[in-house]
C-alpha cells in the first residue's frame, strides 16, 4: 500500500494557483473531511458531560488562535488575555440582556469592541518589547477588571450578570451538543480565516514584525500600525471565545477573568506551539482536559490510598506546573512540533533518513 | 545626467563621536555608484542615513529633488528605494518565496479582511505578485531552494536572497552593503555578474559598499570614499586611484626611519 503520508508525491503543480492552493491533492482533501466529519460525530458517541468539555476546547481553541495571532506570529507578549475575554463576554452580555438584542449582533460586536479596546492596550507596543510590554499588558488585565467590578451600574459589579443561549427562530442552543456545533461552526471559519490571513501580506508582516524589526520597516511595514492590527485582530479571536463562553456558562463575572486565565491561555499557545493555528487547537485540547485527566487519575488512585487524599489533590497543581515545565525543556516547539515529527518518521519509514 | 540622490552637507553625531561629518555627494539616475573606506569609516551610517534608520544631526538627502531628511523608513520604501543588509538580516523561518514577497509588502494592498477571505481580490494578488518573484528567482537562480526556510541556506545563498528580498520591489534605487562580504572568488563573479545584469537589464541605479577594490574599479561608474566619517574622494574610479588622500587613508603614510 502507498505510504499515507507521501501525499504529494507524484503530484506536478503546473500552476502557480495549483501551487498556492490550501488543499491541493485529494489526499489533503480527503484528510480535512475525515478530520472535520469526526469533529462533527463527536456528540453521537460521547456523553453529554463529554460534549460539554469539548465544546470547552473548542471555545478555548479560537481564544487561543486569537492570541497565538498575537504572541506565536507577531512575537507581542500579552498576559491581558483573560480580561480580553471579559470585555468580550460582559459586551455580549450587556448587548443581549440589558439592550434586548439577539446573539447574532452581539457576537461580532463583542469581538469588535475587544479588537478596539486590545488595540488600545496595543499602543504601548511601539516603545516597548520583551518583558516590557509583558508588564504593560498585565495593566490592561488589571484596569479592564477594576472597571468590570466597581462600574456596577453597567456590568452588575462583582455579582457578574446572567446571559442566555442564542436562538434561531424558535430553536435554541440550550443542549450541550447543539452548541458544540455552534461553536466548532465558528472554529471552523476562525482556522480558515487564521490560515488564510497568515499566508498572505498581513500574515507575513506580522512574521517580519517577530523576526526582525529593521528589515521590516526596509521592507515598507509600518511597525506601529502592524503591532496595533495585531492586537486588533488577535483580540476579536479572543473576544468572540468570550463571548461564546459567557453564553455557554449562562454567566460572566470578574472572577472567571482573572491573571490564572491569561497565563492558562499562554500555556496553551506555549505547550502547543508558537506560531502554529494547529497548535493552537492542541494546546487549548490538553490544557483543557489536562485537569479532567489528572482528576480522574487521583480518583483511581484514591480508592486504593484513602490516605494519601489531601496529597493527591495537591499533587494536581504540581502535575500541571511540571507539564508546562517539561514541554519548555524538552519540546519548546510544542505539540504541534511532535506532530511534524511523527509525521516526518512516518513519511521516511522504513528508512531514518 | 539626472541625479537620483543628493547628499548635502550630512552629519551624523552619537554623543561626542561624529560618525559623518559634512558628507555631499550625489548619484546618477542609472549608474553603479560605490561608497568605499576604511572599517569604522561610516559607509553603512549613511546607508542607514539614506534609508531612514539613523535620522541624521544635519544636512540634507534629495531623492529625485524631493527631501526626504524626515520620511519614516517604511515610506521611503513606496519610493521605490530598496536594501540588502550586510549581517543578512532575512527571515529566517519564512520560505525562500515568502521573503521575496515580502520584498514586494509595499507593492501590494491586501489587508486583513480581503487577505483572510482569500477569495477574489485578496488571491489574484498573490497569484499576480508570486508571478513577479517567480522572474527574480529566475534571474538570481534560485529556482531549485524556493520553498526552503531561509535559515537552513548557506551564507552565500542567503546573501543571494538577500540582494533577491531587495530585488523583488522592482527598485529605481537599490542598496547594497557588502553583498559579496565573505565570499569566495567564484561566488563574488556571479554576484558581479547580477549586479551588473540588473543595472543593464533593469536599468536599476546600485548604491554598493564593498572592500574588494578590485570589483569595485571595475564596476563602478562613480566612487565616493570615506575615511572616519569625512569624505576624502569622489568621482570615476581613474580619479579615485590617483587621489593621495585615498591612497593614504588605504595604505597609510611612508613613515622615514
Amino acid at each position: 500500500m502507498r505510504n499515507i503520508f507521501v501525499r504529494e508525491s507524484g503530484n506536478y503543480k503546473t500552476s502557480y494557483v495549483d501551487d498556492m492552493k490550501l488543499f491541493g491533492t485529494t489526499g489533503e482533501k480527503v484528510k480535512i473531511a475525515l478530520i472535520i466529519g469526526l469533529v462533527l460525530l463527536v456528540p453521537v458517541f460521547a456523553t453529554n458531560y463529554w460534549v460539554g468539555l469539548l465544546t470547552l476546547c473548542v471555545i478555548s481553541s479560537i481564544g487561543a488562535i486569537g492570541l497565538n495571532i498575537l504572541t506565536g506570529f507577531t512575537g507581542q507578549i500579552s498576559i491581558g488575555v483573560g480580561a480580553f475575554l471579559g470585555v468580550g463576554g460582559y459586551t455580549s452580555a450587556i448587548i443581549t440582556s440589558t439592550m434586548g438584542l439577539s446573539f447574532w449582533i452581539s457576537l461580532p460586536l463583542a469581538g469588535l469592541i475587544t479588537a478596539i479596546v486590545g488595540g488600545i492596550f496595543g499602543l504601548p507596543a511601539l516603545r516597548l518589547k520583551g518583558l516590557y510590554l509583558a508588564i504593560a499588558t498585565l495593566a490592561a488585565q488589571v484596569v479592564i477588571l477594576f472597571i468590570i467590578s466597581r462600574w456596577t451600574s453597567v456590568t452588575g459589579g462583582t455579582a457578574g450578570m446572567v446571559l442566555s443561549r442564542p436562538s434561531i427562530g424558535s430553536f435554541t442552543f440550550s443542549s450541550n451538543i447543539s452548541y458544540y456545533y455552534l461553536s466548532v461552526v465558528i472554529l471552523l471559519i476562525t482556522v480558515l480565516y487564521a490560515t488564510n490571513l497568515l499566508r498572505t501580506r498581513v500574515g507575513r508582516a506580522f512574521l517580519a514584525v517577530r523576526d526582525r524589526d529593521i528589515a521590516a520597516q526596509i521592507m515598507g511595514i509600518n511597525l506601529f500600525r502592524y503591532k496595533v492590527l495585531a492586537f486588533a485582530v488577535s483580540s476579536f479571536f479572543v473576544g468572540i471565545a468570550g463571548a461564546l463562553l459567557g453564553h455557554y456558562t449562562m454567566i460572566v463575572s470578574p472572577e472567571l477573568y482573572s491573571t490564572t486565565v491569561s497565563i492558562e491561555y499562554l500555556a496553551m499557545i506555549l505547550i502547543g506551539g508558537l506560531g502554529s493555528v494547529l497548535g493552537s487547537i492542541l494546546g487549548a485540547v490538553f490544557i483543557t482536559l489536562l485537569p479532567v485527566g489528572l482528576g480522574t487519575f487521583v480518583d483511581m488512585v484514591v480508592v486504593y490510598f484513602p490516605d494519601l487524599y489531601s496529597l493527591l489533590s495537591a499533587f494536581k497543581e504540581f502535575a500541571f506546573g511540571l507539564v508546562i515545565i517539561l514541554f519548555l525543556i524538552f519540546e519548546p516547539g510544542g505539540l504541534a512540533h511532535i506532530w511534524l515529527n511523527i509525521k516526518k518518521y512516518f513519511k521516511l519509514w522504513p528508512f531514518s533518513y | 545626467m539626472e541625479r537620483i540622490l543628493e547628499i548635502e552637507n550630512i552629519s551624523l553625531q552619537f554623543g561626542g563621536v561624529k560618525a559623518l561629518d559634512g558628507v555631499t555627494y550625489h548619484i546618477n539616475k542609472g549608474e553603479i555608484f560605490s561608497l568605499i573606506g576604511p572599517n569604522g569609516a561610516g559607509k553603512t551610517s549613511m546607508l542607514n542615513c539614506i534609508s531612514g534608520l539613523y535620522q541624521p544631526t544635519g544636512g540634507s538627502i534629495r531623492y529625485k529633488g524631493q527631501e526626504i531628511i524626515n520620511m519614516k523608513p517604511y515610506n521611503r520604501t513606496n519610493l521605490g528605494m530598496a536594501r540588502a543588509f550586510q549581517n543578512i538580516a532575512l527571515f529566517a523561518h519564512m520560505s525562500v518565496l515568502d521573503n521575496l514577497k515580502l520584498g514586494r509588502h509595499s507593492l501590494m494592498n491586501a489587508g486583513i479582511f480581503s487577505g483572510g477571505l482569500y477569495v477574489g481580490k485578496g488571491s489574484k494578488e498573490e497569484i499576480a505578485h508570486r508571478e513577479k518573484v517567480e522572474e527574480v528567482i529566475e534571474f538570481l537562480e534560485l529556482q531549485d531552494i524556493r520553498h526552503t526556510p531561509v535559515g537552513t541556506l548557506s551564507y552565500g545563498l542567503q546573501k543571494r536572497v538577500e540582494v533577491g528580498r531587495a530585488l523583488a520591489l522592482n527598485p529605481e534605487l537599490i542598496l547594497l552593503d557588502e553583498p559579496m562580504a565573505g565570499m569566495n572568488n567564484a561566488e563574488k563573479d556571479m554576484m558581479s555578474r547580477f549586479i551588473l545584469d540588473m543595472h543593464e537589464v533593469m536599468g536599476t541605479t546600485v548604491v554598493l559598499i564593498e572592500h574588494d577594490l578590485g570589483v569595485v574599479m571595475s564596476l563602478s561608474d562613480h566612487i565616493a570614499v570615506l575615511d572616519f566619517g569625512k569624505l576624502i574622494g569622489f568621482g570615476p574610479p581613474k580619479e579615485i586611484q590617483q587621489n593621495p588622500e585615498v591612497i593614504r587613508a588605504y595604505i597609510g603614510e611612508e613613515t622615514v626611519i
